[in-house]
């Protein structure tokens, strides 16, 4: 169990595992002791305080109630902390301002266990809106998504509407939605939850295909068998405590 | 932040797309900004060519002596000829009885009536044009006060008094319109606001995904305030349409009425610039309707 352990609420900054501490690039997220409640008695988070480097990529497990989709939402600004700052690509999320949020989240890619694709749009479309909302041109619009749709197998369905794929197929699609502007972060919320164990591999393969290319990737799971097999850095959740800073290679 | 083109066509053709996913309120919206705009078109018209009644009384120099019935017509040519010596008059005309009759048989645009008359009520008068700086206030009345002295002058009428008057109907026909103006704005406001803040609520769902991958309160923004200026334009478009409409069908009908309260002059419907006016309203109701319902929009 080398570099295993529980892990305390260290007041002097973020914890690093040896793992991260191996990493070549800089933190690309900071967590210093944040806390997030929803009101008295709600507590989602507590006294967090981590640090995620370039490339990496961080498996969040726990069960229902740990706290990883609350942790994910501060990452992106979905929420603020009642406590403690964040530093995301340099910014500090928790003082963010509203107008600053877009530019953030144009760098940060986010996969959801429901895949959030636009019903009334293509395939091509749904995957494309990363890009128009930059007011990208519309034939660099076309060219990337069409390669985008391409490196996840779904290049020939890309005018088909995402009700006719299958929910594997519909999560590619969100996966290819949230690469295509080559973001530094990438965070998955439960990505595989409604797959079924071999569609769950083919996500986690593009997942762990982006960390490879340079890509932070936090990917949030109470799936076990996935943690192990992938055997990656692994933060354990419960009650809203990081418990464990697990390094990739002691799992 | 500052469009680019590309996102210019992306607003619109997502402006254009939810018009026309959700029709009916779309409809119901075009339909209540064209049914502010006939009445308020309406009015604008009547203002309009009441104005211009009064317009052309004030330019006209004229005032009119009417003179005694049992006068000979040498005596009216001979008071003609001392009108015409009077301060300010620059041009006299006199009209015999039988040339009022033809004038105002022409005006009816037939005679049945008046043949039936058997003796012609209308008296002579004589026409007297004033020197322009004279048409109006104190040497006006001097000039009408001189040719009501002059014997065989039985009435003198350069329109004073009912000019006033017409000049206040129209003050009040102007203020009613600003008032059901004012009650037709809010009106359509509040239902473009609400056609629109339906339309938010339906694509909620797109407007999280799209503040999801980076778009900003702009680009989220910016195709409701399309969808609203789009169906004030068309309301306001229709509007004038439906406008025109009844003032072909109307005009024909009122006939006679219209040309005692309109001075036997043809009603004239709204100018090109007035009708743009009227539809960039209705464009500019959309546009405020849609930016209230946004407002308060709120996307995380």
């Amino acid at each position: 169990m080398n570099g295993r352990g529980p892990v305390g609420p260290p007041r002097s900054g973020p914890v690093r595992s040896p793992a991260t501490r191996r990493a070549g690039g800089d933190p690309l997220i900071r967590l210093f002791h944040v806390s997030k409640s929803y009101g008295p008695g709600s507590v989602a988070l507590r006294d967090l305080s981590v640090e995620v480097r370039k490339g990496e990529l961080v498996f969040l497990s726990g069960p229902s109630g740990a706290g990883k989709t609350t942790l994910m939402k501060l990452l992106f600004a979905a929420e603020r902390p009642t406590e403690g700052q964040i530093l995301v690509l340099g910014r500090n999320v928790a003082r963010l301002g509203e107008r600053r949020i877009p530019a953030l989240r144009r760098r940060i890619g986010v996969v959801f266990q429901d895949f959030k694709l636009i019903q009334t749009r293509s395939i091509e479309e749904n995957v494309a809106l990363a890009l128009q909302v930059l007011g990208r041109p519309p034939r660099e619009v076309r060219s990337k998504a069409f390669a985008m749709l391409r490196r996840v197998g779904l290049q020939h369905r890309r005018h088909e509407l995402p009700a006719a794929l299958s929910g594997g197929e519909q999560q590619r699609v969100a996966l290819a939605r949230a690469l295509v502007n080559e973001p530094a972060i990438l965070l998955a919320d439960e990505p595989t939850g409604n797959l079924d164990a071999e569609l769950t591999i083919e996500i986690m393969d593009l997942v762990a295909a982006a960390a490879a290319r340079g890509t932070t990737v936090l990917v949030a799971t109470h799936d076990q068998a996935l943690i192990r097999r992938y055997a990656r850095r692994t933060l354990r959740l419960a009650g809203g405590r990081l418990l464990e800073d697990i390094p990739g290679g002691s799992i | 932040m500052i469009a680019s083109f590309h996102q210019i066509v992306y607003f619109v053709r997502t402006a254009v797309g939810g018009l026309r996913a959700s029709p009916l309120p779309t409809l119901v919206s075009i339909a209540t900004i064209a049914l502010a705009v006939v009445p308020l078109g309406g009015l604008l018209i009547i203002t309009g060519n009441m104005g211009a009644l009064l317009h052309r009384h004030g330019e006209s120099r004229q005032v009119t002596a009417f003179l005694d019935a049992d006068l000979t017509p040498d005596a009216e040519s001979a008071l003609a000829r001392r009108a015409a010596e009077l301060d300010d008059v620059t041009r006299v005309e006199l009209v015999t009885r039988e040339a009022a009759l033809e004038r105002f048989r022409e005006r009816l645009g037939g005679g049945a009536l008046l043949d039936a008359l058997e003796e012609n009520p209308l008296p002579a008068s004589i026409e007297v044009t004033l020197a322009s700086g004279a048409a109006r206030g104190a040497a006006a009345e001097a000039a009408a006060a001189a040719l009501r002295a002059l014997p065989g002058v039985e009435e003198v009428a350069g329109g004073e008094a009912w000019v006033e008057g017409y000049a206040r109907a129209l003050a009040l026909v102007r203020s009613a319109g600003l008032a059901l103006g004012a009650i037709l704005a809010v009106a359509t406001l509040l239902i473009v606001a609400n056609t629109v803040r339906l339309a938010v609520y339906a694509r909620r769902d797109e407007l999280e995904i799209l503040a999801l991958v980076g778009a900003s309160r702009t680009f989220l923004r910016v195709p409701y305030l399309i969808e609203g200026a789009i169906q004030g334009t068309l309301g306001g478009m229709l509007g004038v349409g439906l406008l025109y409409a009844l003032f072909q069908i109307a005009v024909p009908q009122l006939g006679d009425a219209l040309d005692l309260f309109l001075g036997w002059s043809q009603p004239e419907f709204l100018s090109s610039a007035r009708s743009a006016l009227l539809v960039a309203s209705g464009a500019g109701f959309g546009l405020l309707g849609a930016t209230l319902a946004v407002a308060r929009t709120r996307v995380s």
